[in-house]
């Protein structure tokens, strides 16, 4: 249920990790609290990154404030999102061709920033992570890992509506309510009722990511942002067990990430324009790079299947002296547009990255707060996400897709129907998804749609790519709907989203597996796609 | 080892160059990976149903506006009835019973309730000539419980759309029930498997009966029998309704049952069906094919005095995509691909893809070609054909029925 009245004392725009880290802090601190996303939950660069849980060495050498913000967040992380994060460590190697002398320096660079670094032997390298590059000459262990952004923002929404928040997906944002100078309310376009919607609240929070350019332009900033492309693939399976990088100035492809079943290889760099930035997606080019730089790392990628390729915009922020966009931090901006610009009730959280989402949504709260006059303490760093308590459940059955949930969702995994046949049969065979998550993840996790559903259990994320789940979960949405129509026509954009990941990297056997996913579904099937509106 | 006519691949296409070969006498070997396009049969036989997104209601006569590369094209409108004709002879005489014409389309309808134009149909499955004809009276869906690879509801939104009184309902017996406990088991194939086991049959026809009482028409999902179609015929003797039964998403029932059936005939004829082996690569001379490896057979060629590839597209690996380019991969057949990777593919993924019509050049005889020079020994038949869409005009299963005999026919005349 929504507000009464439609007043809130904070509205945040924007589902991606920040937005939800920012409403789960300010919904714990007594806010009252509304979280608005024009589509679903890390629909944006949230989802589209490596799921690095950086340990901050990267940025050591160039950017220690970064560097010290990752690993404090890191070992924050570890504590509160356990049910999120796969503690791998991480190597940076020397391949022949880079200079063995970076090394020094980088080692260096961590230490100061107190990220733990030591240096092993290459032959100790390859015992521990036997997938890298036998030819490596030097390597360096941090404590780097891996982080599930889809599981992080929903725990953080979950955690968000237990402390009161209310929560609207497929809203978007079509103008602020001004009272003279200052933001007083927003205006929203609901998708699915197809109507003009307003919620007025004392301060706004604008966590866009890179949309944040055009939601600050819509208030009256600017902020000078530069969106900058990254593309990545993902491999068929986990190569890898620990993060793999390389030790040099960060360049194209040079991070390779373990993550559940798959490993994902990223990322290039290219600026891009504002107008494009919901059109990108990855080039012939791009891949060509990711591959070949990628087998460097791991030559086991050149044989390995390609899943898919995707690509995101980080919402790189130029500091307000210098507005030539040359000095870039990947740091956090937090701007009060009451004293930057003179609007009041406004602010902008931005800049950062996914594993800085904590303390950037702490900065927006402490600032949300002092505007309310509201003393109280953040708390995020110390109470654990939902599905990361300690938990121990013994009548927890001992089947696979019961431990492949648990893996998801951690101590929540409760909540998922277990115990009788029909609940326990599968419908993703390749993730071990139970009819019964997919419907806890129906009624409890903001499903409207198939793409909704892959991020919340990883609905044909695996080796099929949807070839015969995707069909299976439709006919449990299209029970929970009521409408097999919706459903079908929701089934059809699923396929179209998951092929636009694949075209890129269509070769081998991934064609093949397109081809058969074609035969069944427009082939035996006979279905089209008969909306044409991306559904995201 | 010598044979008359060597055949590469097992699917549809390869069995049924196979059968007719060995029925008229010839010695045959069928080289086959295992991969065959009947594991996701629909229960009907495509001919050609759509041009574009328009409906064809005379395949026959729809030749005509073809591209002249595609196999119809090569053969003829007057050669494709003729061997439409055959086809559904040959079937015939292999006891399995079809329903349709080639110079006049029905209906199917498929796993989601779509009504899709097509050529032939399995008796006992679910066909009509035209939306008007659709007289199923009162229409029960029936599902086996917690079956996930059957929708009723989506059936019964289709039919709903036509007109029909549709009601849905699921129905089990306990060896039904004992399959679910593991979790990937209740699928289609093992589905058939229980219901073949004892009585089982008898018990789940009588649970149909209760429950289809005071219907017109029963729907249900087609997995009565991978073995044979005995169980088919006993649901249709016993129940007091109409029974129509629909195909379900991948296993096929009814497209296991056709492979076994196709292969044992072969085998019965006298044919050697090599399963699991891969041919590697072909010895020429001149411009005929002399013979083959096998990846199973290492040192031991496979003479023959004709060859037919029949390999299929991209899924059964008869066409192989690399990083920049599109090969046959076991004689490097020349093929039509076009241009460089990103224009193989339209971003969506329910527009005409252009990777679908790839696939190796021949003459107006099937025979394709190396470097431009036709090998006259060796046939090309089925989906690993150029220019057919076979997914946009609904006519994989025809290209292959009919190319294949055409090919077989060829061979027979020399």
């Amino acid at each position: 249920m929504l507000s009464k009245n439609n007043e809130y004392d904070v509205i945040i725009i924007g589902g991606g990790a920040t937005g939800a880290g920012t409403a789960r802090d300010c919904a714990m601190r007594g806010l009252k609290t509304l979280i608005v996303e024009r589509l679903d939950f890390t629909a944006g660069a949230t989802g589209r990154n490596h799921g690095l849980l950086h340990s901050g060495a990267r940025y050591a050498s160039t950017d220690k404030e970064s560097a010290e913000e990752c690993i404090k967040e890191n070992m924050i992380l570890r504590r509160i999102a356990s049910h999120c994060v796969d503690e791998t460590d991480g190597l940076f190697i020397t391949l022949p061709e880079d200079d063995l002398n970076f090394q020094k320096s980088f080692v260096e660079a961590c230490l100061q920033s107190g990220i733990k670094a030591d240096i092993i032997d290459p032959k100790e390298a390859l015992l521990l992570e036997p997938s890298v590059n036998p030819e490596l000459i030097g390597a360096v262990r941090v404590p780097d890992g891996s982080i599930d952004p889809f599981r992080l923002t929903i725990s953080n929404i979950v955690d968000a509506q237990r402390h009161g928040a209310d929560v609207l997906t497929y809203h978007e944002l079509t103008d602020f309510i001004f009272d003279g100078t200052s933001i007083v309310g927003v205006k929203l376009h609901d998708k699915a009722g197809n109507r003009t919607v307003e919620y007025r609240s004392k301060v706004t929070i604008n966590a866009g990511g890179i949309w944040g350019y055009k939601i600050a332009k819509m208030a009256g900033a600017t902020v000078n942002m530069m969106p900058s492309k990254g593309s990545l693939l993902i491999m068929g399976h986990r190569i890898n067990n620990m993060v793999i990088n390389r030790c040099r100035k960060p360049a194209d492809a040079d991070i390779l990430v373990p993550g559940d079943t798959v490993c994902v290889i990223g990322t290039t760099s290219t600026k891009v324009p504002h107008e494009e930035v919901d059109l990108i997606r990855p080039t012939a080019d791009e891949v060509d790079i990711l591959l070949r730089e990628g087998e460097k790392l791991a030559p086991a990628l050149a044989y390995t299947r390609i899943l898919r390729a995707y690509s995101g915009v980080r919402p790189l922020v130029a500091s307000d002296d210098d507005p030539s966009g040359r000095s870039i931090s990947r740091g956090i901006v937090c701007l009060d547009h009451e004293t930057r610009d003179g609007i009041s009730g406004f602010i902008t959280i931005t800049g950062g990255k996914l594993i800085t989402y904590r303390l950037m949504a702490e900065w927006a709260t402490d600032l949300a707060c002092k505007k309310l006059g509201v003393n109280a303490k953040c708390q995020t760093a110390d109470i654990c996400l939902p599905g990361s308590e300690k938990h121990k459940d013994d009548n927890a059955p001992h089947t696979t897709a019961y431990k492949a949930a648990e893996s998801r969702h951690g101590s929540l995994t409760n909540k998922i129907t277990t115990g009788d046949n029909y609940s326990d049969s599968l419908i993703c065979e390749c993730e071990g998804v139970s009819v019964g998550e997919v419907n806890y993840a129906i009624n409890e996790l903001h499903v409207h749609n198939m793409i909704n559903l892959r991020r919340r259990t990883r609905v044909g994320m695996g080796t099929c790519q949807g070839e015969l789940c995707s069909c299976r979960a439709a006919g449990l949405l299209a029970n929970s709907h009521g409408c097999s129509q919706r459903a079908k026509e929701d089934l059809a954009s699923f396929l179209n989203e998951r092929w636009k990941g694949i075209a890129p990297i269509a070769w081998g056997e991934s064609l093949s597996e397109a081809q058969f996913t074609s035969w069944i579904y427009e082939g035996v099937c006979g279905l089209s796609l008969t909306n044409n509106e991306d559904i995201q | 080892m010598r044979f008359d006519t060597i055949i590469i691949g097992g699917g549809l296409a390869g069995l049924v160059a196979g059968i007719k070969l060995t029925s008229e006498g010839q010695k045959c070997a069928i080289i086959s990976s295992g991969q065959s396009a009947l594991h996701f049969f629909s229960g009907s036989f495509d001919l050609l149903g759509y041009n574009g997104t328009n409906e064809i209601d005379n395949p026959i006569e729809a030749i005509a506006g073809l591209d002249a590369k595609h196999p119809y094209a090569k053969l003829g409108a007057s050669t494709v009835a003729a061997l439409a004709n055959e086809a559904k002879d040959f079937f015939a005489s292999m006891g399995v019973r079809l329903n349709g014409d080639a110079s006049a389309n029905h209906y199917r309808i498929s796993p989601t309730g779509e009504l899709r134009k097509t050529w032939l149909t399995l008796d006992k499955h679910f066909a009509c000539d035209s939306l008007e004809s659709l007289s199923l009276g009162k229409t029960l869906i029936l599902n086996i419980d917690g079956f996930l690879d059957f929708h009723p509801h989506f059936l019964s939104d289709g039919l709903k759309r036509q007109g029909v009184d549709c009601h849905v309902a699921s129905v089990t017996i306990d060896e039904l029930q004992r399959l679910r406990t593991s979790p990937t088991e209740m699928r289609s194939a093992n589905i058939a498997k229980v219901l073949h086991k004892d009585d089982a049959i008898v018990r789940l026809t009588e649970k149909i009966a209760e429950k289809s009482q005071g219907f017109d028409t029963v729907i249900l999902p087609s997995v009565f029998g991978i073995y044979d179609s005995l169980m088919e015929n006993y649901l249709v003797e016993r129940l007091k309704c109409n029974v129509k039964l629909v195909s379900t998403f991948p296993p096929s029932a009814p497209g296991i049952r056709l492979q076994m059936a196709l292969k044992q005939r072969f085998q019965n004829l006298g044919g050697v069906y090599m399963l699991g082996d891969m041919v590697t690569n072909g010895h020429f001379e001149g411009n005929r094919l002399m013979d083959i490896h096998t990846a199973n057979h290492k040192d031991i060629p496979f003479e023959a005095d004709n060859f037919i590839i029949a390999t299929g597209s991209f899924f059964s690996h008869g066409l192989q995509a690399h990083l920049n380019s599109i090969c046959e991969p076991i004689f490097n057949l020349d093929v039509t691909a076009s241009g460089e990777r990103q224009q193989w593919f339209d971003q969506n993924v329910f527009e005409t893809q252009p990777y679908m019509s790839f696939g190796v050049v021949t003459d107006s005889n099937l025979h394709p070609q190396i470097e431009g020079q036709s090998v006259e020994n060796l046939y090309a038949v089925g989906s690993l054909l150029e220019s057919a869409n076979c997914l946009k005009e609904a006519s994989g299963a025809g290209v292959s029925i009919l190319t294949a005999l055409k090919a077989a026919n060829n061979i027979l005349k020399r």
